[in-house]
């Protein structure tokens, strides 16, 4: 047995804010205190955290740190790897990266901040063999995907049936299917429709616009595909990057998004793109007070942040007609791809620079929206790894949201401008540990429905991340004096001492195993591979674990 | 031929439902092929051009003033009009594809061709979708880019020697070290260097101790100091095979075989030199 004694322990889901409290440790899982007789001298290891806050292992909701695009980011960016090298240890390999780290380096950086588990945003079925290769080369996680279905073939083939009960029927049939398929863990919706009507050529799509072929409007695709996912009783509902990505005055979008879906769980990804207002002349201000307003009266949503960090990120995501644009504003080297059938992707890098006005308001943006949502439990800390900064910068992240002192000498930093079009000045709210427990860990496993992570209750996985505690949040949070994955300890005063192989997690809804015979038909045909090549064979997980659908 | 049939030309595609005659299929290369008696436009243009060739199809896509160049001029022993026809296909179609392979980067201008190549095709998406899929050579050269990648950072000539990954194309790859002598043993998976490298870099691999896992006898295995047979991945061995679009697919073991696979032979040489630097690092 494995004990922590001394810690101020923050494990919100229970109710714990910082009360001494003990931690038993057995098996992997935390357990309740056993009672033995006094002068008891059992085969005990005490970890000692006096003066320090005992958490639950962090948890991502939303990161692209493995699989297909991230690799082609890897392979186009030499110069992201070229300054930062680490050699290899005794417990851990070597690796190369900054915004883009190869797969060992990614484990071990996540959990030298005290995270666990992480969530690879977005992949597509037809490439997940590949998303699941790379994960079991990011030792020290459990980990898992979402998989893509807003454009999907398949998907609107099916929404264009005409009869809604049978209609709803093979819809719930298909994302089972492609769920157990790719070994995915959650449907994620990327631009609905979008990518399709650029890979048509055509313009941007409104949540009314019909997407070629199939004529499905995006409205449709998204209130079908959440009533799909609650009869499936996924752990996760509809993880949903919105339409209109990046551009002024997409907050309408965004806010009639959120209408459409309302009294439904959903969750919104990387809000800070998707909280633009737009000025007379077109440009950015900051939407984030009436999209804050609207969640603050609507706890079915949930929704992480996608804070921007300055500095050079590699932007990545499954939409392509946003990147294309991207590459055509900057300038910068682009990635472009088209997964037959099912969705698309871009890649292209660049600079954050707080003397940017437009990077100055998104940067504000992100902070209003971390600062103006009431309830921590329906908005997390993330950056959108590494679309709107490293994954590595959360504790800065931590830090401006607990230290408002810090913050406003940031903002000195901003280009003047800025606080024109912003509300940040005016926020003097300060986040307490308790809430940062909430907004890295316990919210983000609650969204997920990850029943054993995110706190520290008898049976949980024993996960647990020891910060000293320390006036400068930056240095407490960039420094964890132990991390315990399973049991283990994996990482004393920052370093890695011992390399763990994480579980791969995902579900396997209920629902027919096979394809319908059209759809089957049509894969025939029109998939430049067989249909019994699709699945993801079993040894693509070692350590599986199947999170149930209940 | 396969790749025609399965793939780029004959087959039916759901929004080609006439299959071939729904496509064109232009081929450009300096001596006629099978290939290009399957295209609807031949190309055939003079050796050591690319360049040239990407250049001029750029500034007539831009619509771009062709100084030296007047209407009767050729570019790669084509006239200027069969090239303002290909443009013309170019931005009409719904979706097009260049596929390219390698004589690209041995012809002048070397990689800077591919780079000319890709900027054309990304400037082709102001007008309609535009894709390039490069043609790899041997099977799944791209699985072994792919890891390389998701591991050290790098895809190629991926340097280890002082603990962490470097890379530098032209100094570390295989064919800069071997010429150079740097290196005193080699390991040769799934290749036959003996087949493919120049001379003075077999040369120096034939002085060498070599370590070659292969299923057949080749050019290497006659002087390599050591042979494992193995299992050929796909046959006698499952494996995963990354396609030239890197759809990344399975391979099964069909059959028995009587020799471990490429994956196995490798993981028992690495605990046994695990074991070795455990006993040294114990006795210190």
């Amino acid at each position: 047995m494995l004990k922590i004694i001394n810690g101020q322990v923050y494990d919100p889901a229970n109710g714990v804010r910082g009360e001494l409290k003990d931690i038993c440790i057995e098996g992997g899982k935390i357990i309740a205190e056993p009672h033995f007789p006094q002068n008891h001298k059992g085969d005990i290891e005490v970890i000692d955290a006096a003066g320090c806050a005992v958490m639950p292992g962090g948890v991502e909701i939303h990161s692209h740190l493995a699989g297909p695009k991230v690799n082609t980011a890897r392979m186009m960016c030499p110069e992201d790897h070229y300054d930062h090298v680490h050699s290899k240890t005794l417990a851990t390999r070597s690796g190369t990266g900054y915004t883009i780290p190869s797969t060992f380096l990614t484990g071990q950086l996540y959990s030298r901040l005290g995270y666990t588990t992480v969530f690879e945003a977005a992949v597509p079925a037809l490439l997940a063999r590949h998303a699941h290769e790379e994960l079991q080369d990011t030792p020290l996680l459990d980990a898992g995907f979402f998989t893509l279905m807003g454009n999907n073939y398949m998907m609107m083939k099916v929404l264009g049936e005409p009869e809604s009960e049978k209609r709803k029927e093979r819809l719930r049939d298909l994302v089972a299917w492609l769920l157990r398929s790719s070994k995915g863990y959650a449907v994620k919706i990327v631009n609905p429709g979008g990518i399709e009507s650029w890979k048509w050529s055509q313009g941007s799509v409104n949540l009314d616009t019909p997407v070629p072929p199939f004529g499905v409007t995006p409205r449709r695709m998204l209130l079908e595909l959440v009533d799909v996912v609650e009869e499936l009783h996924l752990p996760h509902p509809i993880h949903l990057h919105s339409n209109h990505l990046g551009e002024a005055g997409n907050v309408q979008t965004t806010l009639e998004t959120m209408r459409t879906l309302e009294g439904r769980r959903v969750h919104l990804t990387h809000m800070q793109f998707h909280s633009y207002g737009a000025t007379k002349k077109g440009g950015i201000a900051s939407g984030a007070p009436q999209i804050a307003e609207y969640l603050n009266q609507h706890p079915e949503f949930t929704c992480d942040a996608g804070q921007i960090v300055f500095g050079p990120v590699t932007t990545m995501t499954a939409d392509s007609p946003m990147q294309f644009h991207l590459h055509q504003l900057t300038g910068n080297k682009w990635a472009n791809a088209d997964v037959e059938m099912e969705s698309g992707a871009g890649i292209v890098p660049l600079i954050y620079r707080p003397s940017n006005l437009v990077n100055a308001i998104q940067w504000s943006i992100g902070l209003e929206l971390l600062l103006l949502v009431k309830n921590p439990w329906q908005i997390f800390l993330t950056t959108d790894h590494p679309n709107a900064g490293p994954f590595t910068a959360y504790p800065q992240i931590i830090r401006l949201l607990m230290d408002a002192d810090y913050r406003r000498a940031r903002m000195a930093e901003l280009n003047p401008k800025a606080v024109r079009y912003t509300c940040l000045a005016e926020l003097d709210r300060e986040y307490t540990l308790d809430e940062i427990a909430i907004i890295t860990r316990a919210g983000p496993a609650k969204a997920l429905g990850l029943y054993r992570k995110g706190h520290l209750g008898v049976d949980a996985d024993a996960d647990v991340a020891i910060y000293r505690l320390q006036q400068d949040k930056e240095a407490m949070f960039s420094r964890p004096a132990y991390v315990l994955k399973d049991g283990e300890v994996i990482v004393r005063e920052g370093q890695v001492i011992k390399n763990v192989r994480g579980r791969t997690l995902f579900v396997q809804p209920e629902g027919s195993q096979k394809l319908p015979p059209d759809l089957a038909d049509d894969f025939a045909k029109f998939y430049s591979i067989a249909l019994s090549n699709f699945a993801v064979e079993e040894e693509y997980v070692e350590r599986p674990e199947v999170i149930p659908c209940i | 031929m396969r790749h025609l049939s399965r793939y780029s030309a004959l087959s039916k595609g759901l929004f080609v439902p006439e299959g071939r005659k729904g496509r064109k299929v232009v081929v450009i290369d300096v001596r006629p092929t099978a290939t290009s008696k399957q295209a609807d436009i031949f190309l055939q243009v003079t050796p050591g051009q690319d360049f040239e060739i990407a250049t001029v199809l750029r500034a007539l896509i831009k619509g771009l003033p062709l100084e030296g160049l007047s209407e009767s001029s050729t570019v790669a022993g084509v006239p200027l009009s069969k090239w303002r026809e290909l443009v013309a296909l170019m931005k009409e179609c719904h979706y097009g594809v260049v596929m390219f392979g390698i004589g690209l980067t041995q012809s002048r201008g070397k990689e800077l061709n591919l780079e000319q190549i890709n900027t054309l095709v990304g400037e082709m998406n102001e007008f309609t979708r535009f894709y390039a899929i490069p043609m790899r050579g041997h099977g799944n050269v791209n699985g072994s880019n792919q890891v390389l990648t998701w591991q050290t950072g790098y895809p190629f000539a991926v340097n280890l020697s002082r603990g962490y990954p470097r890379y530098n194309p032209g100094e570390f790859s295989v064919m800069d070290l071997l010429v150079r002598r740097e290196v005193d043993a080699a390991l040769i998976i799934a290749t036959d260097p003996g087949a493919h490298l120049p001379k003075a870099a077999v040369e120096h691999l034939k002085n060498i101790p070599i370590i070659v896992l292969e299923p057949h006898e080749n050019w290497t295995t006659s002087w390599a100091n050591v042979v494992i047979p193995v299992a050929p991945a796909g046959v006698g061995a499952a494996g995963t095979f990354y396609r030239m679009d890197s759809v990344a697919l399975h391979v099964k073991k069909l059959v028995d075989f009587p020799f471990p696979s490429d994956l196995e032979v490798v993981k028992s040489i690495k605990e046994r030199i695990t074991d070795v630097k455990d006993y040294q690092r114990a006795s210190l």
